[in-house]
């Protein structure tokens, strides 16, 4: 219990928000910089017209109340720089993309993009603005025989977002499919024309038709007790050997007064965090065909896995440990990753999504918390320098860390405010 | 997670884990992977989905709000483990359904609850601070003139209530256009009420508007000392601070 307790209260942890950003005083104000491309402001303009109280309440017999209305805020914190997230990459058409669930914004690269100085490197082009709909946005996929891109929006927006190559800018996406709350990893299952994504909320996976758009339902649906998702993450179809595998943070609850009693009244759980393995054409409360789980698997906080399918190896992006696992894909029960890079050289902190470019023999890696993508040999282990480094940040520019944040609060001991995400 | 709460006079940080329905509490300097010294979390604790939680440190008690579990649960301030809750608040009387914010006045004996619903009211519910089970609420602040769509965390000070109304539609026609994250139809904002409001009353202050930089405000927090108002938002990944000294009470001296 202590270890698992003690897992959590990285989940328990919260932001202390240390680092403001500047003053802004009063009405439009000359204050730090609101992401004004991302927000178009005179759309947010309502009847109040900038009205210091509601017009209802102008009416109001008893007027005799505090002021307020359309004033700026005195102090932001906010990251103007994107928080990478998740990655996938397409050699052929040397293209690779990343998710910025800070901004909603999709950024491409060249596959060969980046160098050894920690130098800021533009994207090639991005797709980001309020036609797109991206939000919260999570996992990536590339389909290069179709050349489009897909994303879902994760825990606000709940929907897949679908662009086809070569568009930038603000555009609208070409298809939207309104997806479960809480969809995270993205997978392509060319062979079956099939997309996979996993669903933290209600633990499952879900698998829609490729080209699938609208309110259309899912062609199948993993979930339930037997399943052992919880919290699903990563996700990565292995198409060759017909088989999806999931990451799970190891959290479980019932969703229902009635889940909770049909599952025998099991409460909450954290349980070790996990890789489950099911057959591609699995469905309902089914049995993974394997499971990885344990203390010597090191996994901890697993977010993106990459897949290798030419050396029949997968990589967990292990953000607890600020480290990437290399596994063989058949490894189950408890047993010690093949390979391992992780330390002060290797640059990887906070780690979200992973790739293997088997073609060219490269890992990549984004780093959610410090503005950085790392690309590495594809065999390199241990505490190495990466090959390359795609920064879209200055050097030393702190990682906000803010994802969809729901709360806060204010510790008045300590004057620090408290974030939790 | 979804909520917080920070107890100064026990200098401990609660945060309610949603996905593992646990309640997890730590020392108020806890750090990295430190421990939390007490965890709520089992069958018997009635916990499904926890998404908010508040204190009352008067009588040392924890308010639970859940979304799923449509209710509001009781715990004493130092249980621990798989414990049953003191009371909870639920049925169809409450017209509580996915609770989003709990606050307490314990010099009131109130209660304070924001839901949001598609069959009940959407608003700021309160009940008395000791009701258990299938209770009528005493007050309803919801309505068309209260400007609540979607709502979120709460807070209480000084008779006031104070609301981040999130005002998101993320239940989308699917047979719209695709509609934009960026310039919903109804902007959010920070409401402010007094707690003896009833009915489809407009708020008594707001922050709300383009230069506010709101757009979807999920939490709020207050520091009456230093008069400011915290706000955090969803969309715009960023925490922002007011200045509003009008709306506190001015008894208590500025630390300005």
């Amino acid at each position: 219990m202590q270890e698992h307790a003690k897992r959590w209260a990285v989940l328990g942890s919260v932001v202390a928000l240390l680092m403001f950003l500047g003053l802004d005083r009063g009405p439009r104000g000359s204050g730090p910089a609101l992401s004004p491309s991302l927000v178009d402001e005179d759309a947010n303009r309502d009847e109040c017209t900038g009205s210091f109280l509601p017009a209802a309440y102008a009416a109001a017999p008893s007027a005799a109340v505090p002021a307020a209305g359309d004033i700026g805020p005195i102090r932001l914190v906010q990251d103007p720089y994107p928080s990478l997230h998740s990655i996938a990459l397409d050699p052929l058409s040397n293209k690779v993309v990343m998710s910025d669930s800070n901004r909603g914004n999709l950024l491409f690269y060249a596959r060969t993009g980046g160098g050894p100085s920690p130098s800021v490197v533009v994207p090639d082009h991005q797709i980001r603005g309020p036609a797109t709909g991206m939000m919260f946005i999570a996992g990536v996929a590339l389909d290069p025989a179709h050349q489009e891109v897909f994303t879902v929006d994760n825990d606000i927006g709940d929907r897949m977002l679908v662009f086809p190559y070569g568009v930038e800018g603000n555009v609208k996406p070409k298809r939207v499919l309104f997806v479960p709350h809480g969809s995270w990893g993205t997978s392509l299952d060319a062979g079956r024309g099939e997309i996979a994504l996993s669903v933290e909320h209600i633990n499952a996976v879900v698998v829609y038709r490729r080209e699938a758009s609208g309110g259309e339902a899912p062609l199948r649906v993993i979930r339930g007790a037997n399943t052992q998702l919880a919290d699903p993450h990563g996700i990565a179809v292995a198409e060759e050997d017909h088989e999806i595998l999931v990451a799970n943070h190891g959290n479980w609850a019932p969703l229902t007064r009635r889940e909770a009693i049909e599952g025998k009244s099991r409460g909450g759980q954290f349980q070790l965090p996990s890789v489950t393995t099911f057959d591609e054409a699995a469905a309902g409360d089914i049995t993974p065909l394997r499971t990885l789980q344990g203390e010597r698997t090191q996994l901890n906080w697993p977010m993106g896995l990459g897949l290798d399918p030419e050396h029949n190896e997968f990589a967990v992006a292990n953000y607890g440990s600020n480290s990437v696992l290399i596994f063989r894909r058949t490894d189950q029960g408890d047993v010690a990753p093949m390979r391992m890079i992780a330390g002060d050289r290797t640059g990887i902190l906070g780690p979200v999504g992973v790739a293997i470019d088997w073609q060219n023999d490269e890992l990549w890696v984004t780093n959610y918390r410090d503005h950085s993508a790392v690309v590495f040999a594809r065999t390199a282990e241990g505490n190495v320098a990466p090959k390359r480094i795609l920064r879209n940040a200055p050097l030393g520019t702190p990682a906000v860390g803010f994802g969809n944040p729901g709360a806060v609060a204010y510790d008045s001991k300590r004057k620090e405010i408290l974030v939790p995400n | 997670m979804h909520g917080i709460a920070y107890d100064s006079q026990h200098d401990e940080i609660i945060v309610p884990v949603h996905l593992a329905g646990a309640l997890l509490v730590f020392r108020g300097d806890a750090e990295g992977e430190d421990v939390p010294v007490r965890v709520i979390q089992g069958s018997h604790t009635g916990l499904l989905r926890p998404e908010t939680v508040t204190l009352d440190v008067k009588h040392d008690e924890i308010f639970v709000g859940e979304d799923s579990g449509h209710d509001v649960l009781v715990f004493h301030r130092e249980a621990n483990g798989d414990v049953a809750p003191l009371r909870v608040i639920h049925g169809a009387q409450t017209e509580l359904d996915e609770v989003r914010g709990v606050a307490v006045d314990p010099e009131r004996n109130l209660l304070v609850v924001s839901s949001r619903s598609a069959t009940f009211p959407t608003g700021v519910f309160v009940f008395k601070r000791t009701d258990d089970g299938d209770v009528v609420p005493q007050a309803v602040i919801a309505g068309p003139k209260t400007g609540i769509v979607r709502i979120r965390q709460i807070a209480v000070s000084d008779g006031k209530i104070y609301v981040a109304v999130k005002n998101n539609k993320d239940s989308f026609d699917v047979n719209a256009a695709v509609p934009s994250p960026w310039n919903p139809d109804l902007p959010g904002f920070i409401g402010v009420w007094n707690i003896s409001d009833n009915g489809d009353v407009p708020p008594r202050a707001w922050i709300k508007g383009p230069a506010t930089g709101l757009i979807w405000p999920a939490g709020v927090a207050l520091n009456s000392g230093d008069r400011e108002i915290y706000a955090i938002d969803s969309v715009r990944n960023g925490m922002l601070t007011f200045f509003m000294p009008e709306v506190f009470d001015t008894s208590t001296p500025t630390k300005r």
